[in-house]
């Protein structure tokens, strides 16, 4: 009799052992992550207020890399940053108000069209919404 | 408008005669004319008159009002052949010799010009004599004059593609002349045209249609067209190649080659009319086939250098290389690369930014590049092997929970044992 | 069941009822009671998959821009989502194996004999559905293997005769694999085949329970006290013994050899080698394969799949062409075709993988 009742609380520790062990992977999963959805369409690009007037970050969107400015007035401005000439990352240049890239001088106006240097084609422009979350850049509409 | 005195004497010439011509009573003011009745008349005839004043309808100097009169004399308001009046200024067909005068009578005339463009093309006579083109005028009948390229009777702005000196049309404009038949004799080469149709120029322009890569103008000039000079071919490179100019400019290389007459810049590694896409083979120490073995010595220090740089290139290739293929196997396997994503993109920048650093053979510049390029490499890469070990970690995390089942199977298989004893002894009564 | 909660329960929902059954019901206890045991397999396995895919579709997109995405966003991002994924792909898989295992164990103990006819044609089709959850998961995460591997399969119901072609549009939800074909998929997998697998499962439980466990004719033929264990809890402790098994493969599977990503399905580029649907088509699919293009002026392909179609319409009648005794030269016959059909299976399964 002993045996037996030992046996089942055995059965009992362990089965609630293993319970625990199924629930909590299930538990875990059911909880949103950091990021709730994949960044295929839009993502959180930055903090608000993170960028101060004139400065610029970037940022990935899916695996791409992307670089979010922000004007003097406040407003914001999302384009691809992959150059279109060779694809290196291009980079802000707040005294000229444009857009360049290190690698061959290229030049893009803060519209993401191609002014000077190799680059063949605009940078890609997104589509900026400033949220209370922070600032999202979604993929444009034709994309 | 006469003549301000002071240029050279064939310019002298040249403009004498545009005033002689001016004194006939021609080309002072081209007579402006309701009706053009040379040109209606002339375009129903056959013949070459025909076929001018047939062509002329679409010239440009038609479409700004300017009757066959502004070149050849004559009343344009005469409809009778007694239109061709000498003493109307009449004077045929212009003889070869004088045809650079006729024209640059109106287009080194910067206030006739400006009447039809407030930013008008004022033609230099000056730039012009400092090409072969502009010395030759008076002695060589073969030389080019301004309608050799831009067509006599129905010329067109260089913005229009049908135009001999729209940028995609004037190679071929060029080789009309410039090549091995009709330069024979002059001691010049006359490959050039060969060279560029199968140039990294001459293909972007002829077979890509980009406009933004150039023509022999956007190196040679337009009208004062010559090879440019040891110390300009540099600039004319970084007209376009900015940022590679800009460092070679700033050079070592740059510097020496100064003290070399056989040096020439930009072309020495590169070439000219033939310029091929370079490749990291370039770097090559192998003689023959590395640029830098044309004028280094093997086991040189520049010799070494190159070395370094080549070295430097390769190694970086295969990190960023290694680095993919990691973090690709980890993708594969639905592990996150992103982060190492971001760092192999950095590092491809440096590398990408290498090819342009080098240009200015400073290693110090190189191997920072060359640093900066390594720590993303090796960070990206780490990152790919840091998501792989997690991969294979999971098996830990299952190996508990396998031991846990284990146990209870163990148990169960007991307690079922129990049952079983249970049942076939016959229990106590009432059990 | 006892004490305060149990008996308001027990008057609420008139639980009497299914706890008497439970405490009649009894299983034969005889050297080929393992077999018992499979149909149990394939239900808890069912419900792993139940389970896990309720947990993913909560993250799951459905459309050619994001599935892939969102699958490797479970796999990425999500906590445990690698696991869960892991072992739904890996639980399907055992399923449609014990589901296999369950029916030819019943063909050879002849548990499909008067009156479980109606049993054997419900789970017939609960395989045919099983089946069918298979191939419409294994297109949903949008890589490279699950969409050439459905354009094949596609591509053969297409030769059907006469209904090939509408069958095929039907499924494709087109001429050709494309984001509608996904979206039609994913309501298959997580709606109608669930509802109606639900009905039939439930059906085909029912019958179970009203007929009671069958015995194979060599048993009945020996004759002899008949041992049986009571389910509850002799039989359903031993269940439970396999289940958790089944649980600690699954998780060993999910561990040592995950289920990957791959690459995202590119309807442009070549078709990578060596496509093939997934290994429970493969006797079919090898079937196919080894015979040659054409045959007595027929297309091999053509009579491969009269062939299969009419083994499996025999199959399937085999209750209705089998001996109701289960003895005679007739009955010896039918056991010697499941051993034949096992083999073939079994035997072509592992050549598909050449």
């Amino acid at each position: 009799m002993r045996r037996r009742s030992f046996l089942d609380w055995l059965v009992g520790i362990f089965g609630t052992a293993l319970a625990a062990l199924v629930a909590y992977p299930v538990a875990r999963f059911l909880v949103p992550p950091k990021i709730p959805e994949a960044t295929t369409r839009r993502v959180l690009a930055a903090q608000p207020d993170e960028l101060a007037p004139g400065a610029f970050k970037i940022f990935p969107f899916g695996s791409r890399a992307g670089i979010l400015i922000r004007d003097a007035d406040g407003g914001y401005r999302a384009l691809s940053a992959e150059c279109t000439h060779l694809a290196c990352t291009v980079q802000y240049r707040k005294e000229s108000h444009s857009i360049w890239c290190a690698c061959h001088n290229g030049v893009y106006d803060v519209e993401g069209r191609n002014v000077s240097g190799p680059p063949p084609r605009p940078l890609e422009k997104w589509v900026v919404h400033v949220t209370a979350e922070g600032v999202v850049v979604e993929l444009g509409a034709r994309a | 408008m006469s003549p301000r005195p002071r240029r050279t004497a064939p310019a002298r010439t040249l403009l004498g005669l545009a005033g002689l011509l001016t004194l006939g009573g021609f080309v002072v003011a081209p007579a402006r004319a309701a009706v053009d009745h040379c040109q209606k008349c002339h375009s129903e005839q056959d013949g070459k008159a025909g076929e001018a004043a047939r062509k002329y309808a679409a010239d440009i100097h038609a479409r700004r009002g300017i009757p066959c009169s502004g070149c050849h004399g004559g009343d344009p308001n005469d409809p009778e052949p007694t239109g061709m009046d000498p003493g109307q200024g009449f004077r045929g067909v212009p003889a070869r010799a004088e045809i650079v005068g006729l024209c640059v009578a109106c287009h080194a005339d910067a206030a006739r010009m400006k009447r039809y463009n407030p930013r008008p093309y004022i033609f230099s006579v000056d730039e012009f004599r400092t090409s072969v083109h502009g010395r030759r005028q008076a002695t060589d009948p073969k030389v080019a004059t301004c309608i050799s390229c831009h067509g006599v009777h129905d010329i067109r702005p260089h913005t229009d593609p049908a135009s001999p000196v729209y940028a995609a049309n004037v190679p071929a404009t060029c080789a009309k002349c410039h090549n091995a038949d009709y330069m024979k004799g002059y001691g010049i080469p006359t490959n050039q045209y060969s060279l560029y149709v199968r140039s990294v120029h001459g293909q972007a322009l002829l077979e890509k249609g980009d406009l933004s890569a150039p023509a022999c103008n956007d190196c040679h000039g337009n009208h004062g067209a010559a090879p440019p000079g040891v110390e300009s071919i540099s600039m004319v490179c970084a007209t376009c190649h900015g940022r590679e100019g800009e460092l070679f400019a700033k050079s070592k290389m740059a510097e020496g080659m100064k003290h070399i007459p056989t040096a020439r810049g930009c072309e020495t590694c590169h070439g000219n009319h033939g310029v091929k896409h370079p490749t990291d083979a370039m770097l090559s120490t192998a003689a023959g086939v590395g640029a830098c073995t044309g004028c280094h010595e093997p086991g040189s220090t520049a010799d070494r250098a190159t070395l370094f740089i080549a070295s430097g290139l390769d190694t970086l290739k295969w990190k960023v290389a290694g680095a993919e293929s990691l973090l690709a196997m980890a993708e594969l396997k639905g592990m996150d690369a992103s982060l190492g994503r971001e760092r192999l993109r950095a590092a491809r920048d440096q590398l990408i930014g290498l090819r342009a650093a080098l240009h200015a053979f400073d290693g110090e510049q190189i191997t920072s590049v060359l640093q900066t390029g390594f720590e993303h490499a090796t960070a990206a890469r780490e990152q790919g092997a840091g998501a792989l070990r997690d991969w294979r970690v999971r098996r830990l995390g299952l190996a508990a929970a396998l031991a846990v089942i284990l146990v209870l199977i163990a148990l169960l298989v007991g307690r079922i044992r129990a049952l079983a004893v249970a049942r076939s002894a016959p229990g106590p009564p009432g059990a | 069941m006892n004490g305060r909660l149990g008996g308001w329960l027990r008057g609420r929902l008139g639980l009497d009822v299914f706890t008497h059954l439970a405490e009649k019901k009894e299983v034969p206890v005889h050297k080929h009671s393992f077999w018992y045991y499979w149909g149990g397999m394939t239900l808890f396995l069912f419900g792993v998959q139940v389970g896990t895919g309720i947990l993913l579709l909560l993250y799951y997109r459905a459309s050619a821009d994001e599935a892939y995405e969102s699958v490797r966003f479970i796999m990425t991002q999500v906590h445990f989502g690698w696991l869960i994924r892991s072992i739904h792909s890996w639980s399907a898989n055992l399923m449609v194996g014990a589901a296999m295992v369950h029916m030819f164990s019943v063909f050879l103990m002849k548990g499909y004999r008067a009156p479980r006819e109606a049993t054997w044609f419900s789970g017939m089709a609960l395989l045919g559905l099983a089946l069918a959850f298979g191939f419409s998961g294994y297109l949903l995460p949008w890589n490279q293997l699950a969409f050439f591997a459905t354009k094949v399969g596609t591509d053969i119901t297409g030769d059907l005769p006469l209904l090939g072609p509408f069958l095929k549009r039907f499924l494709l939800g087109g001429e050709q694999i494309t984001g509608g074909t996904l979206t039609r998929f994913y309501g298959f997998h997580v709606a109608v085949l669930p509802a109606i697998t639900t009905a039939l499962l439930g059906l085909h439980l029912y019958l179970v329970q009203f007929h009671g466990m069958s015995v194979p004719p060599s048993v009945e033929a020996a004759g002899g006290p008949r041992r049986s264990l009571k389910f509850v809890p002799e039989f359903l402790l031993r269940d439970s013994v396999g289940w958790l098994a089944a649980l600690g493969v699954l998780g060993l599977l999910a561990a040592l050899f995950p289920w990957e990503l791959g690459l995202k399905a590119d309807p442009y580029v070549p078709a990578p080698p060596g496509i093939r649907p997934e290994w429970y088509f493969g006797w079919m699919f090898q079937t196919l394969r080894v015979l040659p293009a054409h045959v007595l002026g027929f297309e091999g392909e053509f009579l491969g799949i009269i062939a299969i179609g009419l083994a499996a319409a025999v199959w399937l009648l085999v209750p209705l062409l089998d001996d109701p005794l289960g003895r005679d030269r007739r009955a010896r016959l039918w056991t010697a075709v499941g051993w034949l059909a096992i083999a073939y299976v079994v035997i072509l399964t592992g050549l598909s993988y050449r």
